[in-house]
This record gives structure tokens, C-alpha cells and sequence, in this order.
């Protein structure tokens, strides 16, 4: 089971970057992007969005799976709004809409602002998700700890991340030897019980032996960490981060843009803006 | 000369952050944004997907305590989200609400230690009550936009998250205990 | 300087917090700068406990009851503070990739002296005398997850050179190592003896170990010491069955009568020669893992009557091999057929009917309650006829002779010792009742006497026809195996009995192999006539009985011939 996300964009703009600019652009962009409904200031984020990770030089084959799902869940997320508020938005009566069509059955309303609304969820969605994949593939795995660490998490705790990433490659491989054991003793996933109690029982004879096991093993690591004196004092860090010059400039472009958005959603101007050619298509 | 050791069992501390802790918080953490793609669609129900790796989350907060617990959550449900290209941060609320979820199970795994003796069944319950407080944090959905109304992040949200998850929990989680304990014990940690 | 001992056991006798009884006792012993000293005993007699004392997570990290006293360079360890202990006292572990804490290279050997919170400079320094030390420039920036075994244990060495330690504690390194590696590692570990470090190593394979030229082997049983002093003594006392001594050293011991000559059973699986159809046949595979390619152009048939031994350097494709067979890895190339049948149109349940295959480590498809409901788990999911589960899992338990372990049945499988794991392991692959089993390193992390026994009851498992293993104990093989395949980048480079595949030094050496005493004795006898290779005790008797030849040695040594 290879699950491990790999340094792919090494050598790219963006991996060149401080990895702490990565993490906080990211969260910059996210508290950006909630803020807006508006198509026409989503254009522009998403615009943004997509140099950014354009920037990472991820290639596609390895990410293909990941926008399938994004595509996915923001359909069903979109989906199960319209559907769960029969259609309104809000801020709108039923009868501000303008309404293309009623489904059948349900009767929701179809309306230029619903279509609008849908549009706006694929922009803020894509884009965050644009913005979210080069942390894993532009950041080399030896960083996530220092970087962490200098963003002012404790250091006992910025380490834990680095080691939750050292653990996924040989966790991943466990999985794939205890699958191919049970296997080999005739259990297959795919074979599932029926009922959803069945389906859950039978994931035990999977998971429970790559916990154990990843908690015995545990044993080991923590003698290694505790005999090479880890948690005994304030650590340093062998990588040395430091922001050049475009760093700043970037890290300044994304304070500014949160700042100039956060403005302009208290002033009201980033609601829902439906193009006057939906309108006009309802009539 | 007698020198019994000066190192408590980790545990005894709750909040005291050991080597043990952190490790602990780790594999928790990797092994929950490994598994979690691992999905049952409960036939019948629109959108309740059982995660069986959720029970991770309540199973290392009720072995390992809180701190174990709130990192499995938070850190493991990131790793997921971005595995399956959702984003680190997109859906944070949902990392924290994940990781609230770990924390309690914790803690209420050593305050209900005396009203409920046995093991298992306290780890299904302790699990149940976090699970039902932990998650109401994904009402944050209607700030961000992913919900529209109250009415929404309830019947979208929060209610076939807690539905899905309790199962998983309820039912996995003391299996693993049970798995645990004894081995626990022939460890003589 | 006038070197006081580095390290000073007093009367150590100690008590786990949750074990019953002290598991080292009244242990005292020194260690000097410079000295080597190679600690040596069976399974759970207490070898890692005592490291544990001198490294001080007895009893800061292992809570317990401990009395008398551990010095490190004067002071006793329980004032001292783990980091304080860490900075004189290195350690190495068994299982490289359990101790490796950094996701690259750097971050590993980097972790120590972080965490001792020196400037990063002087990290760099020290990890560019390290890394020439140990040999390991060419792994600079590789990430540790993709290491091979004897990679990774030459790093989590270096690592601990990091911090400059005077003395190093290594708890059995050599498991799961090639030899060449087992060589590289214990030369490092001579150098830095010679350099005047104090290096206390615990090893099964003790021949290897010798290669360290110990100044001192320090045997124990059931927590004691029962020999303190130079090697050459070690050997006049040390039960061969129990420690694997050199050839000269066990036939020298029976000659001497020191030892109970033991009967010598066949250890084979019962031949027949003749036209040997075929169990297992790899045509042509190919298997690539990830970006990389494991298994390139793979061509072998494996007999349904024959024991084969795999051997070949740290990540040469052996396991691949073998689970290529089983349909567990899909070739992207070539085909394997098992009886005849296309292993990709096979279900793997089905193959398990025939071949059962016993995993490195045993523990990781362990996940039932009791044993019981574990070894019921297969046939169940077949649905086979169990009728009464207990007699059913009795049976197999007996088999590998864990029948008799007090109630058995109703333990929880992960609470069984590492050798029982493996056993029921065995017995699981047993349950489905296959002709054919496949051993991944049967023999690694038990002592001698275990495997031995363990390879015995293999043989005498009925209705077995053929047993394929892979191991990097080349006595093992060559002992256990009528015939010997090599592997190296995933090619077969050496495929014969014994005899003849080690005739060919030049390519042996280039697979990581080595040669042993037991192996060179074996072919300066004339009695091997390509067959497989005789044990030391069989050898030694054979020899002796053509000493003299009018003594019941003599019926041994043809038995042990003729078997
Ligand atoms: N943490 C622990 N708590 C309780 N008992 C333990 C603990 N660790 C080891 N033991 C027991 O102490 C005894 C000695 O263990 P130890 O690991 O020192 O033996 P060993 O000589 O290293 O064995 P091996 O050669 O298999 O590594 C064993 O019976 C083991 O079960
Ligand atoms: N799932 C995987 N993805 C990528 N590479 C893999 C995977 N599994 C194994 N490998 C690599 O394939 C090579 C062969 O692995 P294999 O386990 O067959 O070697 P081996 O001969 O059994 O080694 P050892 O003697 O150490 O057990 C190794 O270098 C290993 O790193
Ligand atoms: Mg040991
Ligand atoms: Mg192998």
C-alpha cells in the first residue's frame, strides 16, 4: 500500500520557498476564500489558486486520483445543499429567485442564483484544494518538524508531525503485509458481510493487527528517542529557516489579500453576485 | 541499596507530555490518515459513510489520554483530507472537531473509570459521549459557507457525522481495547 | 588515561514492575575502555534486561525493583539523568527500522545532538565525521523509508556515534542482516574498540560475532552469569546446542567427550530424487515495487519433493519472490504456475491450500482473541469442515509443538513470546493443511537451540512434501536445504546442491555470502558427495567415527550420512 505523498515538486519555485511560507500562505488563502461569494473576486482567487500550484510543478498522474475526489465532493456537498434547503439561499425569498426550472418530484427550485451559488462552491473548493497539495508534495519531508517548530508550535509537538510523516511509508507497508496475510487465510475486503455491522466486524482482522503491532513496535522508538536524550531540553534544529526576499514579498501579497477581502465582506460586497446573463436566461 | 524508578507510568499525568505521548500521538495520527480511506456507505441513508479508521481516534484517546486522543484527531484527519486531495486546511474545523472528539474520549475515560468498572464497556461509552459533544464543533460549516443554516449543518452535517462514526466506535473501539489490554499487560509497560 | 571501568555492574538483580520474579540476578561485571565484550545466552535469560541496566532505561524508563548498582564512568546510574547516561553510553537496537526516528538521513543522524540542543554547524561537522566514519556518504539524502535492512542498521549506528559516546551497548544487530552487511557493522563497532571505546554486543550468531575478536564473552542462563572470562575458555564450557560455536571448537568438545554425543535425526523432508514434477515454476518474471524493480527475469522451477534454500544480500527480491508465488504481487511480466495452475487466475485462498506460507514476522496477521479463535480463522473463511474448533486447533498445535503450553487454547496470541508467535504462525499455515511451506527467515531473533528445533519439527510435520525457505544463515542452509538458490538484484546467479553452489567462491562473495567453518569442513570432508551438508554434530561424528572405527561414533556417522 504506497499512500506516502512523495517530494515530487522538489526543485520547483515553490518548494524553493520557506516551507513555513507554504503552511501560512495556506492558511492566509483558506480564511480568503471563506469570506467570498462573489464570482467575480472568486475569479480572481482562483486565478491566483492556480499559479500557485502551478508553481509546485506537480505532475498530474500523481494527483489525478485526488481531483476526481475533490470534483466529487464538492458535487455532493453542492448537491445535498440545494437539495436540504429546498433550493433558497440565503438572503433570498422564495420568490426573489429566478427560476429556471422546479426538479421533478421535489419540486426545489433551479433558479440563476442556485446555478450562481453552485458555480461559487466549485471556485472556493478548487481553489483550496489547489492551494492544499503542494504541502505535501513541495515540502521536503526532512522540514515539516523545524517548520512547525518556528511557527511557535512546541517543539515536542512539531517533532510528533515529523514523525507522524515517517510513519506513513512503513504503517502503509505493514497494512499491505497484513492484508496479504489474511488473504492467504482465505479473508478477502472485497468480501464484505452484509449488514453495516458485518462490513465494520470484518475490517478487525486488518486493522486490530497493524495496531498492535504499531503500538508494540512503539517500544523500540521510544528507547531510541528517550536514549538519545529527546524532550530533555529545548531542541534545536539542524535545518535553519530563514525568509529571503520573494518569501516576504509573497507572504506580504497574501496578508494584503486577506486584508483587502476581510474589508470588503464587513462592507458587504462579497455576497452572492449573479451575472445578469443568468438572470436574463430565466426571464 | 533498594532504587525503585523515579519515572511514573505514563498515563498517571494525564496532560504530561512524555516521549511515550508523542510517539503514541504519531502512529495514532499516521495510522488514521492511512486507514481512513477505508469506507462503508450505509445502504438506505444518504450520506452516511462509516469511516472503521474513525474508531482510531477514540481508541488512542481512551488507551493513551487526551493529548494522544486531540493529536490522532487533528493531525490524522489533516493527513486524510490531504491524502484524498481535499486540502491540509480545507475542512480544518472538521480536523478539530476530529481531534475534540480524541480528547474527550480521554477524558472521560478516566472520570467514568469508577462509575463504569468494566473496561469495554466504558470504552464504548466514553467514545459515544465524545462523539456526541466533540463533533457539534462542525456547526462552525455555516461560518465557512460548506452549510447554509443551522437547520443544514445539522441534517448535513453533524447528524449523519455522529450517526456514523458512533457505529464505528461503539463497535470497534472495544474490540481494540480488548485487544490491547492483555498485551499491554505481557509488555509490563 | 589510566582507564577505571567505564561501566561497573554491581550485584544487579532486577525485578519488572509487572513481572513476578527478577530476571537478572546478582549480576556483577566490568567494562573497560577498549574491551569488546560479547554477551551471550539463551532466549529470555535476561541479555537485553542487563543492557537495559547499563543504558539506563532500567530503571528510568522501565519502572521496576532494582538492586545493587550500575556505575557509568564512577557514578551510579540511577543519580544520573537518562541524557547524562546518554551522552557516555550509546545504544543500538535490534530492529533498525523500529529505532529510526528521521524521515531523511540527515534528520536521523541530526536527532541526537537537536536534541542536546547544539548549534546546527557543529551537527554539520560531526554528521561529515560520522557519516566517514561509518562508511555511509552515499546515503546523503535518501529517505530512510527507503533504505535496505543493512543500510538502515549502519544508520541508526551512526546515529549513535552522533553523540560521541565512550561505550556502546548493541542488542543483536545482526538479525535480519546479511552477512556481508553483519561484517561491515561489526567491523565499524572493532574500530571503534580500537579507538578506545568499550563496546558490550549480545549476539545469537556468535561465529560472526567472533569476528570482533571479543576480549571477553559474558555467558548467562536464567539471569545469572555462569561464565566471565577470555573466549577460548568460553568454549570449553558453552553447550554447543545451545550457542552455535566454530566447527574446529564442536569437534574438539566431542572428541574430548564433553559433550553427550545426541543422536542425529534426519532433518530432511523424505526424497524422492527421481523425476521431481513440479510445485512452483517462474517463467521469465519480472516485478517492479513502486518506481523500482525488484525481480528482473526470474526463471526456476521449485520440485513438489525438495527443501530449497534462499539466500542473497539485503533486498534482493527474496520475499517478492515468494510472495509473487502466492498471488500476493502481480509480475508485470512472466508467469508463475503453482501445480500446474496460472497463478493469476488463482484465487490466493486456494493456493494457501497448497503452499503455506509463515511470514517474517509472525505477529502481523495476529488479531483474534484466543489462539483458538485465530487458528479457526482460516478453515472458517473456506468453509471447511471444523467440527469440534478445539480438537481441529489441537491438532495443529501440536504439530509445532505448542500443544502442551498451559492453556494454550484460551491465550491471547499477542501475549506469546516472539518464538511461540512463530510457532503459531506455523501451525496457522498448517491449519489449511498444504503440501508445500514457505519460510520467510525462519530462524531470525531466536537463539540457536530454537531454530534448530524449530527446522526439526518442519521436517517431521507428516504429510509434508516440500519446505522452500529463505534465510541469511548460511549454515542454516546449507545444513537444512539439498539445494541452494541465490539471488542478487533479482536475478538467480546460483542454483544447485550445496556443494556445488559454493564452489563458485567469486560469485558467493558477490552475494553478500561468506564462508564458515562449518561450511569448509563440510567440503574437505569427502563424505558430502554434493548432498546437503552435514550439521557440526553430525560432521563432527562422522569425522570421529573414521577416527576410530570400531565405536558406536561409527554408526552415528553413517546414520547422519545416510539421512
Ligand atoms: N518490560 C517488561 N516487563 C516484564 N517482563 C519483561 C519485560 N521485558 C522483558 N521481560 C521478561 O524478562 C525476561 C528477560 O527478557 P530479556 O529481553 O532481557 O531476555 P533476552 O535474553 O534479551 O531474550 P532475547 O534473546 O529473546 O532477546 C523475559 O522472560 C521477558 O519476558
Ligand atoms: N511496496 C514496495 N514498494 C517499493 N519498494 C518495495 C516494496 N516492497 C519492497 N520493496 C523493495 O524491494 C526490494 C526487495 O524487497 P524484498 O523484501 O523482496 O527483499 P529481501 O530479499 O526480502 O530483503 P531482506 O533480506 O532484507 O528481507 C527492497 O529494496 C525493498 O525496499
Ligand atoms: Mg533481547
Ligand atoms: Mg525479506
Amino acid at each position: 500500500m504506497n499512500v506516502a505523498p512523495r517530494y515530487l515538486g522538489r526543485g520547483s519555485w515553490l518548494s524553493r520557498r520557506d516551507p513555513r511560507l507554504l503552511l501560512v500562505a495556506l492558511a492566509l488563502f483558506v480564511f480568503t476564500v471563506i469570506q467570498v461569494w462573489d464570482l467575480r473576486i472568486l475569479a480572481v482567487l482562483a486565478a491566483i489558486a492556480a499559479i500557485y500550484y502551478r508553481s509546485a510543478r506537480i505532475p498530474f498522474r500523481a494527483v489525478r486520483i485526488q481531483w476526481f475526489y475533490v470534483l466529487f465532493f464538492i458535487t455532493f456537498v453542492v448537491v445535498v445543499n440545494t437539495l436540504l434547503t429546498g433550493g433558497e439561499l440565503r438572503g433570498y425569498t422564495e420568490d426573489e429567485l429566478h427560476v429556471f426550472f422546479r426538479l421533478p418530484l421535489l419540486g426545489t427550485p433551479i433558479s440563476a442564483e442556485s446555478v450562481t451559488y453552485a458555480i461559487a462552491q466549485y471556485a472556493r473548493f478548487l481553489s483550496m484544494a489547489a492551494f492544499g497539495l503542494p504541502i505535501a508534495y513541495a515540502i521536503a519531508p526532512g522540514d515539516i518538524g523545524p517548520a512547525f517548530a518556528r511557527l511557535g508550535v512546541p517543539y515536542k509537538f512539531a517533532y510528533g508531525m515529523e514523525l507522524t510523516f515517517r510513519f506513513i511509508p512503513s504503517l502503509g507497508a505493514d497494512m499491505q503485509t497484513t492484508i496479504d496475510a489474511q488473504r492467504l487465510r482465505g479473508y478477502e475486503w472485497e468480501k464484505r458481510g452484509r449488514t453495516p455491522i458485518g462490513k465494520l466486524t470484518r475490517t478487525v482482522p486488518l486493522i486490530t493487527p497493524v495496531t498492535i503491532n504499531a503500538i508494540v513496535g512503539a517500544e523500540d522508538t521510544i528507547d531510541a528517542m528517550d536514549l538519545r536524550g529527546f524532550g530533555t531540553q529545548r531542541r534545536t534544529w539542524l535545518r535553519e529557516l530563514a525568509f529571503d526576499r520573494t518569501d516576504r514579498l509573497v507572504l506580504l501579497a497574501f496578508v494584503a489579500l486577506l486584508g483587502v477581502v476581510t474589508v470588503l465582506s464587513f462592507s458587504g460586497q462579497t455576497q452572492l453576485w449573479v451575472p445578469p446573463v443568468l438572470v436574463d436566461l430565466a426571464g | 541499596m533498594t532504587a525503585t524508578t523515579m519515572r511514573e507510568e505514563a498515563g498517571a499525568g494525564m496532560w504530561e507530555v512524555t516521549t511515550r505521548v508523542i510517539v503514541y500521538a504519531a502512529i495514532g495520527a499516521a495510522l488514521y490518515g492511512v486507514l481512513a480511506f477505508f469506507s462503508i456507505l450505509i445502504p438506505g441513508t444518504a450520506n452516511v459513510a462509516v469511516r472503521p479508521a474513525f474508531a482510531l481516534v477514540t481508541f488512542f484517546g481512551f488507551a493513551f489520554g487526551p493529548i494522544v486522543g486531540f493529536f490522532t484527531g487533528l493531525v490524522g484527519n489533516m493527513i486524510a483530507d490531504q491524502i484524498s486531495g481535499w486540502g491540509l486546511l480545507t475542512s480544518w474545523n472538521w480536523s478539530v472537531a476530529n481531534g475534540l472528539v480524541g480528547l474527550l474520549t480521554g477524558v472521560f475515560g478516566v472520570y467514568l473509570a469508577r462509575t463504569i468498572p468494566n473496561r469495554l464497556l466504558l470504552a464504548a461509552v466514553a467514545s459515544a459521549l465524545a462523539i456526541v459533544i466533540g463533533f457539534l464543533f462542525v456547526i462552525t460549516d455555516i461560518w465557512l459557507g460548506t452549510a447554509d443554516d443551522l437547520g443544514v449543518a445539522l441534517s448535513a452535517n453533524y447528524f449523519p457525522v455522529i450517526i456514523a462514526n458512533l457505529i464505528a466506535s461503539v463497535i470497534l473501539t472495544p474490540l481494540l481495547v480488548a485487544a490491547w489490554d492483555p498485551v499491554r499487560e505481557s509488555m509490563g509497560r | 588515561m589510566p582507564a577505571g571501568p567505564l561501566v561497573e555492574v554491581d550485584g544487579l538483580t532486577f525485578r519488572y514492575r509487572r513481572g513476578p520474579a527478577p530476571v537478572v540476578r546478582d549480576i556483577s561485571m566490568a567494562v573497560h575502555p577498549g574491551e569488546v565484550i560479547l554477551v551471550a545466552g539463551p532466549s529470555g535469560c535476561g541479555k537485553s534486561t542487563l543492557l537495559r541496566a547499563i543504558n539506563g532505561l532500567v530503571p528510568h524508563a522501565y519502572s521496576g525493583e532494582l538492586e545493587g548498582a550500575v556505575r557509568i564512568a564512577g557514578r551510579l546510574t540511577t543519580e544520573m539523568r537518562l541524557r547524562e547516561i546518554s551522552e557516555v553510553v550509546g545504544t543500538l537496537l535490534q530492529d533498525p527500522a523500529k529505532q529510526i526516528v528521521g524521515a531523511t538521513v540527515e534528520s536521523e543522524l541530526a536527532f541526537g545532538p537537536e536534541n542536546m540542543g547544539i548549534a546546527p554547524a557543529d551537527i554539520r561537522r560531526r554528521m561529515a565525521e560520522v557519516m566517514a566514519e561509518t562508511e555511509i556518504g552515499h546515503l546523503g539524502g535518501r529517505d530512510t523509508a527507503h533504505l535496505s535492512g543493512g543500510e538502515r542498521q549502519l544508520l541508526a549506528m551512526a546515529g549513535a556515534l552522533m553523540l560521541r559516546p565512550r561505550c556502546y551497548v548493541v542488542d543483536e544487530p545482526l538479525a535480519n542482516l546479511d552477512p556481508a552487511s553483519a561484517t561491515r557493522l561489526l567491523d565499524l563497532l572493532r574500530r571503534l574498540a580500537d579507538a578506545g571505546h568499550a563496546v558490550v554486543i549480545v549476539e545469537h550468531r556468535v561465529e560472526e560475532a567472533l569476528q570482533l575478536a571479543p576480549d571477553r564473552v559474558v555467558a548467562m542462563a536464567e539471569g545469572r552469569v555462569t561464565y566471565d572470562g577470555p573466549v577460548d575458555g568460553f568454549f570449553r564450557v558453552a553447550d554447543p546446542d545451545a550457542v552455535k560455536l566454530p566447527f574446529p571448537v564442536v569437534l574438539d568438545r566431542l572428541r574430548g567427550g564433553g559433550v553427550a554425543s545426541r543422536a542425529v535425526e534426519p532433518t530432511r523432508v523424505p526424497q524422492q530424487r527421481a523425476a521431481d514434477e513440479a510445485r512452483v515454476t517462474f517463467d521469465d518474471v519480472h516485478v517492479t515495487l513502486g518506481e523500482r524493480q525488484v525481480l528482473r527475469g526470474v526463471d526456476s522451477t521449485l520440485g513438489r519433493r525438495e527443501t530449497v534454500a534462499v539466500l542473497g544480500p539485503n533486498g534482493s527480491g527474496k520475499t517478492t519472490l515468494f510472495r509473487t508465488a502466492m498471488g500476493l504481487v502481480q509480475p508485470e511480466a512472466g508467469s508463475v504456475t503453482v501445480d500446474g495452475r496460472d497463478v493469476a487466475s488463482t484465487p490466493v485462498a486456494e493456493l494457501a491450500r497448497s503452499i503455506g506460507y509463515v511470514f517474517q514476522s509472525p505477529s502481523q496477521m495476529l488479531f483474534a482473541r484466543t489462539v483458538r479463535e485465530e487458528l479457526l480463522f482460516g478453515p472458517r473463511n473456506l468453509g471447511l469442515e471444523i467440527g469440534d474448533g478445539d480438537a481441529l486447533a489441537i491438532e495443529a498445535l501440536t504439530r509445532v509443538g505448542l500443544a502442551d503450553e498451559p492453556d494454550i487454547l484460551d491465550r491471547p496470541p499477542m501475549t506469546l513470546s516472539f518464538g511461540q508467535q512463530k510457532r503459531l504462525a506455523l501451525a496457522i499455515g498448517l491449519a489449511l493443511r498444504p503440501r508445500t511451506l514457505i519460510l520467510d527467515e525462519p530462524s531470525a531473533g531466536q537463539d540457536y537451540r530454537t531454530a534448530e528445533a524449530f527446522m526439526r519439527e518442519v521436517a517431521r510435520i507428516p504429510g509434508l512434501e516440500s519446505v522452500y525457505f529463505i534465510t541469511h544463515d548460511v549454515d542454516l542452509a546449507l545444513t537444512h536445504a539439498d539445494r541452494i538458490l541465490v539471488l542478487r538484484d533479482g536475478r538467480i546467479v546460483a542454483d544447485g546442491p550445496p556443494a556445488t553452489v559454493v564452489e563458485d567462491a567469486e560469485n558467493w562473495h558477490a552475494s553478500n555470502l561468506q564462508r564458515t567453518s562449518l561450511m569448509d569442513a563440510n567440503l574437505a570432508w569427502d563424505g558430502a558427495r554434493g548432498a546437503r551438508f552435514l550439521d557440526a554434530h553430525a560432521l563432527a561424528a562422522a569425522l570421529i567415527a573414521r577416527e576410530r572405527p570400531t565405536s558406536e561414533g561409527e554408526e552415528e556417522g553413517r546414520r547422519s550420512i545416510d539421512s
